[in-house]
């Protein structure tokens, strides 16, 4: 897909190929994960649901469907941080506060949801959300999904496992190898609907030409080391060919879970830039308070 | 082999193979697993083997044991079973991580994501009453410090993206003649901090840098004549 998401982001132009894929993998008998694709916000979203019967399609399909409503929602109306859901995080930009209000409402719905209803009980899901605009990469996430960017023939993490083997890598206790092996490796430490409030990790990042982003459920990132899914994304042409190779490798290797990978290629940024007469204006600026300091300086 | 794994805070405290046919978890140094917490019991549960499974026994503890977020008197465990004794929470993980697992249904469980369930210890948590100090992990801010070029002290990188530059926007505000708008940014990213320049000459270390390059502890930065240093510092804030 093709878009210019200009209509939301005046002033600035860039242009997304995105392209999202899941697949139920050869064990399971139903499919967890749920993905959305929105080129007219920027935003993209997987979830990786838990529980028994449905409960799982059903948390995971709910915090894409309500984190898109609620994002859409605030940037028409360009609600103020204040207004979220939940106390604004200072340290985020707004739009970082729209994600951290979507996923945190999406977490008390879910919570309620499974505490009212019986066939839902302990329901769960994991989240990861990318925004993406010309002047602003966002990334958040709970639990275990994935969201990884290519740039510069380097492939780097931009979510933080929330998971008990990764918060002992982090404390220096236990290698990433260990972590890999681990018979606790998908035992989860934070998601969405199982306490009443949730912390997702978020990020916020520049954008440049020719970056690339991969979201993915642990389907992927199970079978599928971090060095592959930076040649696999490198050396096929675009986003579809990036899934389907995925999805290919996944299947050969026994595909023991969901997999779903969401693949986007950013290029023509264009970021609102200082105009020649601004630049003519900051130099006039700086030379009228020179000159004042000077003239200061002569004429006490 | 099946073992049960010690947890505190979310934080793995021992783990313990199941070697025995039985198992005794309290505070009384006697048990197979000793819990040091006024919220134990001296003698709190007992875990027996019956054949491939694992029966879980409640001894009449004062506060009682919790499966997942259920009270029980005695139950079979499940692999991934969150047993919650007091303040701490053991995990139950079954046999079959082995390769020689002899049930594919039971592998196949395993690579079932499961959540931590600590809800039922904040309750409980919250019923005892009992202080919280509760180990955090550390966080750590970056933090600027301006040696040369601008009077600003030192400046703590509250932001997620903090940009350098003359713009009113920027967090870190520079003037200069030839100063960009925008001239460098500092993002934090889970593997740390990163400065990316966005069209400004910078130099880390004396190095001009081309995009973007890690920062590192007492690392020096230069946007044009402003010189300042980087580091971290450990915050109480979350």
């Amino acid at each position: 897909m093709r878009v210019n998401p200009a209509a939301l982001w005046l002033g600035a132009i860039l242009q997304i190929k995105s392209y999202g894929i899941t697949d139920v993998g050869l064990k399971r008998d139903g499919n967890e994960d749920s993905f959305s694709v929105e080129d007219s916000l920027g935003l993209y979203i997987v979830a990786d649901g838990m529980g028994g019967h449905l409960a799982g399609e059903v948390a995971s399909n709910i915090s894409v469907e309500i984190i898109n409503k609620v994002f859409r929602k605030w940037v028409e109306k360009d609600t103020s941080e204040d207004e979220i859901f939940g106390e604004p995080d200072s340290s985020l930009s707004r739009k970082g506060n729209y994600i951290l209000g979507g996923i945190r409402l999406a977490n008390r719905v879910i919570y309620e949801l499974a505490l009212e209803k019986k066939e839902y009980h302990g329901m769960g899901t994991t989240v990861v959300v990318l925004l993406v605009t010309p002047s602003l990469i966002i990334a958040a996430n709970v639990g275990d999904s994935r969201i990884y960017m290519v740039r510069d023939g380097e492939i780097e993490r931009l979510s933080k496992d929330h998971s008990i083997v990764a918060e002992q890598v982090e404390m220096g206790m236990m290698t990433e190898e260990e972590a890999e092996n681990s018979p606790l490796k998908h035992v989860l430490t934070r998601n969405l609907g199982s306490s009443e409030e949730v912390n997702p990790d978020i990020f916020e990042i520049e954008p440049a030409n020719n970056d690339r982003f991969i979201l993915c459920s642990d389907g992927l990132t199970d079978l599928v080391s971090d060095r592959e899914l930076l040649e696999i994304t490198e050396n096929e042409t675009g986003p579809e060919a990036v899934c389907k190779g995925f999805i290919d490798l996944v299947l050969k290797r026994g595909a023991h879970d969901n997999a779903t990978i969401i693949s986007l290629l950013l290029t023509d940024i264009e970021r609102p830039k200082n105009g020649l007469l601004k630049r003519i204006g900051f130099l006039i600026e700086d030379i009228i308070i020179r000159f004042g300091k000077f003239v200061k300086k002569i004429i006490p | 082999m099946a073992r049960l794994v010690l947890m505190f805070n979310k934080q793995v405290v021992k783990e313990y193979p199941l070697m025995k046919d039985s198992v005794t978890i309290g505070r009384n140094e006697e048990n197979s697993i000793q819990i040091n917490n006024l919220a134990v019991s001296g003698y709190h549960a007992r875990i027996d083997a019956a054949g491939n499974d694992y029966i879980l026994t409640d001894l009449q503890s004062t506060n009682g044991t919790f499966i997942n977020d259920k009270r029980v008197v005695s139950q079979k465990l499940s692999h991934g079973d969150n047993i919650i004794v007091g303040k701490h929470v053991i995990l139950f993980v079954g046999a079959g991580e082995a390769a020689d697992s002899k049930s594919s249904a039971l592998k196949s469980d395993l690579d079932k994501t499961m959540m931590l369930d600590t809800a039922k210890q904040k309750e409980l948590l919250s019923k005892q009453k009992e202080s919280g100090q509760t180990p955090e992990l550390s966080t750590k801010i970056g933090v600027v410090s301006f040696i040369e070029g601008a009077d600003l002290g030192e400046i703590e990188l509250k932001k997620k993206l903090t940009k350098i530059g003359k713009a009113d926007t920027s967090e870190i505000q520079l003037s200069g003649l030839f100063m960009p708008a925008t001239a460098a940014t500092i993002s934090r990213r889970p593997s740390g901090y990163v400065i990316t320049t966005m069209g400004g000459k910078i130099k880390v270390n004396g190095e001009a840098i081309k995009d973007s390059v890690a920062l590192k502890d007492f690392d020096t930065i230069e946007v044009g004549k402003v010189k300042f240093q980087f580091y971290q510092k450990e915050t109480s804030e979350k």
